[in-house]
């Protein structure tokens, strides 16, 4: 099948075809039904893998391309329109790797194990389908698809207040990405091809085939804008997240950290700046004000957090706060820089609320003040918590570590002092991290619940491991990574640069 | 006179069976008379076949009197088919209900013909008559649970404000007819086109006209009889009020409009457009509250009918093809739902609140799984009809430029997210409470209930096949 | 001479009259009787333009709209009937048994 024009769309067709053997497997076969998923989801991590080595660094163009008509009726006409670059190559590897380790990490799911796997399966078929889609429309879809099987989620395998924080989590990203549609319609009829193909309307437009008035620009930008924000969260769409995160089970909030906030990342590189980009250039420095303040504030509220599902949930809304930071400082080393973020935040923050779950496994609470001296009586998951603490506060040599230094670096070059105040938010994630690993694993044990509790088993141990190792190898070696974004991330870069003033601090930047 | 036979053929068939029935109601005991409803069936299916013989002719028939087009055709199936999914189920409620009375499917056929030559007429005369066989049937079959207050009240309720509606509609008509001299849909609209200078009498009966339409479709401001007569009706009649006689109304709506006073479209763009608004509006909000699904669902009614409304406003060819594409849509699911409502309710359907579905999900799972995926399809997510319907007839107006219009019905859409949801939320969520009477399904339902989920979703996924209908359809 | 004038006139203000009547009214026979005032207004009209236009189908219009209100009359009368058996009253005031 690899090589032919349907190589993409197997993957997406992999874990759909998982999800309708899991609706035929009856529901009392808990472990039939578990087996079948990690099956399925493993072999979409594997088949990903060859994506990953027949990735061509240096092309220009998207690869493994397929393109055929969906819709052509009267004037609309919609493709089934699938490809990759650079920046979604990583995006998808990390959906299909995440994907099976959430399946190992939901054994703890012992009621309404059917419904909960396929939604499991039909997530990953909506996530894979947002980062590979090349028409509007068809990325739309994908985009709503993914809040289906979250919703439920959340509302039936979550915690106390499930059923809040699931309609809360669907009306405010369903309703942000609404205004989207509405811009995608008004593009479409701004341009003469009539068609919704990204790859094409962004080519139309740097070439002023499609001519935009800026107002129009502004306005479109700022719907799907508005979407992403929703999405990503920047300050101040940020509220659904904490209820969303506390409530879910524990799966569904590492997909959702790990995977669905940079869904509104990725948009912002792919749809918002190829396309906008003098309406980005105009909103950057709000955006970016924005992203600062959104650095701060997590980083101000995750510290006085009781809970530490919620305080790794607060801390994701500053680490996305860098990533957007990094994107609208418009350099390559920053959007680099905010790329690579992604990928080290969905490895660290998923792998935090893995952990947080198999605390929350063994002691029913997220609760700081219940822990204490955990160390003594969990030795091996502290030692992992304490790594991936590390990764995520962004020691050298850990992928925290790169992500931050390359956006720090870029958006230095562009504006010292937004620079500045963001790193301040480096030094709060430290204070915060330190402060609640000192809390949970050090000291002596309090609390008399605390001194039973068994240490990781086999089943988490083979969880944690590979984003170990992992992390490692982005802290080690970035330009693993890097060298596959230069080409797809330099050409965002120049689209920008099409529209600015020419920039004075152009420093040619070569992997590593 | 040319007499065209063909244009009329399924109509003629549907009266005939229609009498048929009718004359054979006293020779059947009470209660076997629900059998008739085959009888009936097979008329349907000789209507369709009444259909397929005069399939791609287009003529001018009975002196200008019916159209035979793509857009009659096409109208044509869809009432047929809703018929027939109404009649289906109808025959299940008799049966639950114990009102063993043949008459029911008299009435229901005679409304069938009703809405056929509201989708064809060429002549306001000829409109006025549909529109009459449809509305007297269906004020009847709205009362038809004569013992029970509510559907008495229902009946009544819907009598009169339909009753008040005709004779707006009739007095515009009369304005219509005394400015152009004709009631024949193509001499007026020449008649328009050859004097620029309307005259006042004019904009009175189109404005008239559409008050007429507006109650019949159910267009805020003249939506206020919907929630009640939908609760109070028999749910088979609840079905066809929202998804037939609102379609009816509307494609006649679409018919005059677009073919009759093209030439007055900033006129009458300027009406719906506030209407429009309105309608999402005040559908969407008003269902937020409901406790009763059947209101719940009437409101939401009232809230598709304004996102077709957008369509009709757009006034373009993308527009009648999305209308005709939506109209179908907005029938699987609204279908689905309340056939998924009457098996919930059981009998004297005492079970329509929203906390009667806790739990339905996983008791019942395929009942949860259909309802859900016309509830997701309402609410306009993506790979199910609804969507694809919002997609087109929105693009439409978007198109037009109406981007004001256009961005308020997502807004609206936005709020109509929440009262979906809640049923859902209670599906799936709520605790499941024992219950006095289980659920049945009998399999006739059940075949249709998984091929509404299916064609709903088939919709979502290739609407390419139905939307090339469509645009057939939409070349006058 | 009586031009279309009057005729527009003297129907215009049946119909308003019928109108009222349908929106003050609580009996419901009185109700049913202003429908038919202003459906007796549109034929009123109807046959005015077809005089002035010496056009025959308004006339037929006309007769069309005489039959179907007959129908529609009947059916009233039967559902204020139904309504009658399960309530006794003709009061509309006290057909309230749905809200919201």
């Amino acid at each position: 099948m690899f090589g032919t024009e349907l190589q993409l769309t197997l993957l997406l067709l992999i874990p759909g075809f998982g999800a309708l053997v899991i609706a035929f497997v009856p529901s009392r076969k808990i472990h039939l039904l578990r087996g079948t998923s990690l099956f399925f989801t493993s072999l979409t991590f594997l088949y990903s893998l060859l994506f990953f080595t027949h990735f061509d660094p240096g092309a220009e163009t998207m690869q493994f391309v397929q393109k055929v008509p969906w819709l052509n009726v009267g004037v609309l006409h919609i493709h089934y329109h699938v490809g990759m670059d650079g920046i979604s190559l990583f995006l998808v590897i990390l959906t299909t790797f995440l994907m099976p380790l959430t399946i190992l990490a939901s054994w703890g799911i012992e009621k309404k194990v059917r419904p909960y796997m396929f939604f499991m399966l039909l997530l990953e078929v909506g996530m894979i389908g947002v980062f590979v889609s090349l028409d509007l429309i068809l990325f739309y879809i994908f985009w709503e698809i993914t809040l289906i099987p979250m919703y439920f989620l959340i509302g039936v395998w979550g915690g106390k207040r499930r059923v809040y924080a699931a309609v809360k989590f669907f009306i405010y990203t369903m309703a942000g990405s609404l205004l989207m549609l509405a811009a995608i319609l008004t593009l479409y009829f701004f341009n003469e091809a009539q068609n919704f193909d990204l790859v094409e309307i962004t080519q139309r437009l740097s070439l002023n085939q499609i001519i935009l008035p800026f107002p129009v620009e502004l306005l479109l930008f700022l719907a799907f804008f508005l979407a992403f924000a929703v999405k990503v969260p920047i300050f101040p769409f940020h509220t659904w997240l904490p209820d969303a995160h506390v409530e879910a089970p524990t799966a569904a909030s590492v997909i959702l950290a790990g995977v669905m906030l940079k869904m509104g990342t990725y948009g912002l590189l792919r749809f918002c700046l190829p396309m906008f980009p003098s309406a980005s250039a105009a909103l950057a420095p709000a955006i970016s004000l924005l992203a600062i303040v959104g650095i701060i504030y997590g980083a101000l509220v995750a510290l006085v957090q009781t809970d530490v599902k919620k305080l790794v949930a607060y801390s994701s809304v500053s680490h996305m706060g860098f990533v957007v930071l990094g994107i609208f400082a418009f350099n390559l080393q920053s959007i680099e820089g905010a790329t690579f973020q992604m990928l080290s935040h969905g490895l660290s923050t998923g792998a935090l609320f893995l952990l947080v779950g198999m605390l929350y496994d063994r002691r029913h609470t997220h609760l700081i003040q219940d822990f204490g001296g955990l160390a003594h009586v969990m030795p091996r998951l502290a030692a992992f918590f304490m790594f991936i603490m590390l990764s995520s506060i962004g020691l050298p040599g850990l992928n925290g570590f790169v992500g931050e230094f390359l956006i720090l670096q870029g958006t230095f070059l562009e504006h010292a002092g937004r620079a500045a105040f963001a790193a301040s938010g480096i030094v709060l994630s430290a204070i915060y991290m330190l402060w609640v690993y000192q809390r949970v694993f050090m000291g002596a044990v309090q609390n008399d619940q605390n001194r039973t509790l068994t240490d990781l088993n086999f089943r988490e141990t083979v969880i944690l491991v590979p984003i170990v190792l992992l992390v490692v190898w982005m802290g080690l070696h970035p330009s693993t990574f890097l060298r596959r974004m230069d080409t797809s991330v330099q050409k965002v870069v120049d689209r920008i640069e099409q529209v600015r003033e020419p920039q004075i601090y152009r420093v040619e930047y070569r992997g590593h | 006179m040319d007499i065209n036979y063909t244009a009329i053929l399924p109509e003629i068939m549907l009266s005939l069976v229609g009498i048929c029935i009718m004359l054979l109601i006293p020779f059947v005991p009470r209660e076997r008379q629900t059998h008739l409803g085959y009888l009936a069936l097979a008329g349907i299916v000789l209507a369709f076949f009444g259909v397929a013989m005069g399939w791609g002719q287009t003529d001018l028939a009975f002196s200008e009197m019916i159209f035979q087009d793509d857009f009659g055709q096409f109208s044509k199936i869809f009432f047929l088919f809703v018929s027939t999914v109404i009649l289906l189920i109808s025959m299940n409620y008799l049966e639950q209900e114990k009102l063993f009375q043949g008459e029911f499917f008299v009435l229901l056929l005679f409304a069938t013909v009703g809405m056929l030559f509201m989708a064809t007429s060429a002549d306001l005369i000829m409109t006025f008559l549909g529109l009459e066989v449809l509305s007297i049937s269906t004020y009847i079959l709205a009362g038809f649970k004569e013992r029970e207050r509510k559907s008495s009240e229902a009946a009544w309720k819907y009598f009169l404000l339909g009753a008040f509606s005709t004779a707006f509609l009739l007095y515009g008509i009369a304005f219509v007819y005394g400015a152009t001299g004709s009631t024949k849909y193509l001499q007026i609209a020449e008649a328009i086109q050859a004097s620029p200078d309307y005259s006042l009498i004019l904009f009175v009966g189109l404005g008239l006209m559409m008050v007429g339409f507006g109650f019949k479709v159910a267009l805020a401001p003249f939506h206020a009889w919907t929630p009640d007569v939908y609760e109070g009706a028999p749910i088979p009649i609840t079905a066809l009020l929202a998804v037939a006689s609102k379609g009816a109304a509307l494609l006649a709506l679409v018919r005059i409009l677009y073919q009759v006073f093209p030439d007055l479209s900033q006129q009458w763009q300027a009406i719906l457009w506030p209407m429009a608004v309105m309608t999402m509006a005040i559908g969407n909000i008003a269902a937020l509250t409901q406790s009763n699904i059947k209101r719940m669902l009437a409101y939401s009614s009232i809230a598709h009918a304004g996102y077709l409304l957008v369509g009709l406003t757009a006034h373009n060819p993308l527009a009648t093809q999305g209308i005709l594409f939506y109209l179908v849509a907005y029938a699987f699911m609204t279908l689905g739902a309340l056939i998924v409502v009457q098996i919930v309710g059981r009998r004297e359907e005492q079970h329509t609140t929203i906390e009667d579905y806790n739990g339905i999900g996983y008791r019942y799972p395929f009942l949860g799984i259909a309802l859900s995926v016309f509830l997701i399809s309402l609410a306009g997510i993506p790979a199910t009809a609804g969507f694809m319907g919002k997609l087109f007839v929105f693009s439409a107006a978007v198109q037009s430029q109406m981007y004001g219009l256009v961005v308020i019905a997502l807004v609206t859409s936005a709020i109509g997210l929440y009262y979906y949801l809640r049923v859902i939320v209670s599906m799936y969520m709520g605790e499941f409470k024992t219950e006095k009477i289980p659920i049945t399904i009998s399999m006739p339902l059940r075949i249709i209930l998984t091929l509404l989920v299916l064609g709903t979703l088939y919709l979502g996924i290739l609407p390419g096949s139905l939307l090339n209908l469509a645009e057939e359809a939409a070349s006058f | 001479m009586v031009d279309i004038t009057h005729y527009l006139v003297l129907s215009t203000i049946v119909f308003s009259i019928g109108v009222v009547g349908v929106l003050t009214r609580r009996n419901v026979i009185i109700i049913l009787m202003s429908i038919e005032l202003m459906l007796n207004s549109v034929n009123l009209n109807l046959v005015a333009f077809s005089d002035q236009l010496q056009d025959p189908s308004g006339q037929v219009f006309a007769i069309f709209v005489i039959t179907v209100a007959a129908a529609e009359a009947a059916v009233g009368l039967g559902i204020i009937i139904a309504l009658f058996r399960n309530k006794e009253t003709v009061n509309v005031d006290e057909i309230d048994l749905m809200r919201g």
